[in-house]
């Protein structure tokens, strides 16, 4: 059976790795911070099943699973926090919170 | 089959159940079980933690096949998680803010202690980064949970993103370990890396700058330090205090676990990168807390140099700098917790208690709290007899006897520069002029946090006098590290 190459898994992975860090460093909009968040996470997921199989063990996508999971219950949060800044009539852009300073 | 041995993980189901009870409670119909119920079951429940966390004390026993481990190490540090945790309690009990928020406050910092024990307990990468989340996730909402505050929204904000690029970090890093080795148990990587010499492995290379990337931002090292100053000075002050001695304490851990637990066979791969962090760390906190008028900003950017300092010690790489880098541990914790108990109190008594003048002659009004915030402040900057002094003096002596004596003397030279920022804030108390315009007034309850402070205070002397038996007993956590 042809299988896909380690190297293409990882060469994946570390691609969306980047993207979600250059959108981390350009983005100012915490939703789309978050987005950015996940995309790094979810690099690190391709990266852990890539491996799994690379290896012949299931352990890596048990780690992936577990990921996604702790990946969810983070947004969970971060929305709540966006909504809560909402509320309070707040500019939705991370270079304007800047009241404290120094 | 899985051999469970659910004895050996008792004190975390007892925090992690405990915060769902706590959470309860505060939803219960009785007025007077809503307002001190969850408070008392958590430190119930803390307390407990201690009792089984001292009973199950010798080596090392194993629960759910491995993923969770008990040994001198994880226990040591327990202690250092729960004391921090209890204090928090302290300072809440009939705290204002917390009034319609009794029972998901209390929960949630019960849940952010449990990750931390879980990280110093853990067996596996999963449990290594689970115990990461959960105890960041909880102080992501701990750190905004006045939400009617502006600041207290943004750096719980901040916090969330800054944290969540780090775990991401520190996610890919444990990704790369598990391509280098094939397995998630620590024992079996490190069977792995010793007997087929992997130093220098592209995988490995990879794994340990993520690694030490993401703790990095956990632990607030310079240069992942950014968001340190900005989230210590928005969230409550008891939050700040407990960020700054568990969560720290919970990241040296990990770092304890992961470089000299399981990596210490390829000792040259990562010693560069944590003495580059230890030394950037002292360098910009120190320089960085000279300017600073507010306290909680002050202690801020000490904290960002207190790491720098403890990365030393694992950055030998040897058991006496672990050992000195645990001794260090309890004596940041007693002296920050003493310090944060005072920045507290003076909250509560007047409108702008963090900035540093509200503390201008505070002895005449209140010597004792005087005294406390004094003792802390000198062992922060290291002045014998303290016990800030003795972790100073250990910590540096494990880089001297690892041949990294220029190590030793950024140490020192750092913590000549922050006797400058730390004996002004006593010059300000002893030597300031009081304010007679100054409004005093009752914000809120002080005697909870006065008890930390003085126990604290007084634990950062003890310290001192009981240096020999402390050291034992780090000694023989750091040594349950190496233990197969």
């Amino acid at each position: 059976m042809n299988t896909v190459p380690i190297a293409a898994y990882i060469s994946v992975s570390a691609v969306l790795f980047a993207l979600g860090l250059l959108g981390v460093l350009s983005r100012r909009n915490p939703l789309l911070l978050l987005l950015a968040v996940e995309l790094m996470l979810n690099a690190a997921n391709v990266a852990l099943v890539g491996f799994s199989r690379f290896h012949e063990t299931t352990d890596g996508q048990v780690f992936a699973l577990v990921v996604m999971v702790v990946a969810a219950s983070e947004v969970v949060i971060g929305l709540g926090l966006v909504v809560a800044v909402f509320r309070q009539r707040l500019e939705l852009n991370v270079d304007l919170m800047s009241r404290m300073r120094g | 089959m899985a051999d469970i041995n659910i004895v050996a993980a008792t004190p975390v189901i007892i925090v992690a159940g405990t915060s769902v009870v706590t959470l309860s409670l505060g939803l219960v119909p009785w007025r007077r079980v809503r307002l001190y119920g969850p408070l008392l079951a958590a430190g119930t429940a803390l307390i407990a933690a201690m009792v089984m966390s001292g009973v199950l004390w010798g080596d090392r026993q194993l629960a759910f096949d491995g993923n969770i481990r008990a040994d001198r190490f994880s226990l040591l540090l327990n202690f250092v998680f729960l004391i921090a945790a209890l204090a928090v309690i302290m300072f809440s009990w009939r705290e204002p803010a917390s009034v319609d928020r009794r029972g998901e406050w209390p929960s949630l910092v019960l849940a952010s202690t449990a990750g931390m024990m879980l990280v110093a307990g853990s067996g596996d990468l999963i449990t290594l980064f689970l115990g990461i989340e959960l105890l960041s996730v909880a102080l992501y909402a701990l750190c905004a949970i006045e939400v009617w505050r502006e600041r207290s929204l943004e750096s719980g904000l901040k916090y969330l993103i800054v944290g969540a690029v780090g775990s991401a970090f520190f996610l890919y890093g444990l990704a790369m370990l598990f391509g280098a080795t094939g397995s998630l148990k620590f024992s079996e990587i490190g069977r792995e890396i010793s007997q087929q010499s992997l130093a220098n492995e592209p995988f490995l290379l990879a794994a340990i700058a993520l690694i030490v990337v993401g703790l990095g931002f956990k632990a607030s090292a310079a240069p992942f330090h950014m968001w340190t100053p900005d989230v210590y000075e928005g969230a409550p002050t008891g939050i700040t205090a407990f960020m700054s001695t568990g969560t720290k304490a919970a990241a040296i851990a990990a770092f304890l676990l992961i470089f000299q637990g399981i990596l210490p066979g390829v000792e040259g791969d990562w010693q560069a990168a944590i003495i580059t962090i230890a030394v950037a760390s002292i360098v910009v906190g120190n320089i960085a807390a000279l300017v600073q008028r507010n306290l909680k900003r002050l202690l801020a950017y000490s904290s960002i140099a207190q790491a720098g300092y403890l990365l030393i010690g694992i950055a030998t790489g040897t058991i006496a700098g672990a050992e000195a880098t645990l001794y260090y541990l309890f004596a940041y914790l007693a002296m920050t917790l003493a310090a944060f108990a005072v920045v507290l109190i003076r909250e509560r008594q007047v409108p702008d208690g963090e900035r540093l003048e509200s503390l201008s002659g505070y002895w005449r009004t209140s010597p004792l709290l005087a005294v406390v915030m004094t003792i802390a402040m000198l062992s922060l900057a290291g002045f014998p007899p303290l016990s800030g002094f003795v972790g100073k003096f250990l910590l540096f002596g494990s880089a001297v006897d690892a041949d990294l004596a220029w190590l030793a003397v950024v140490g020192a030279i750092g913590s000549v520069v922050s006797v400058v920022y730390y004996l002004r804030v006593v010059g300000v108390i002893w030597f300031g002029q009081t304010d007679p315009e100054r409004e005093e007034r009752r914000l809120g309850p002080v005697t909870g946090a006065t008890v930390v402070g003085v126990t604290s205070a007084l634990a950062a002397i003890a310290l001192t006098f009981a240096t020999n038996p402390i050291l034992d007993v780090c000694r023989g956590a750091a040594e349950s590290l190496l233990a197969p």
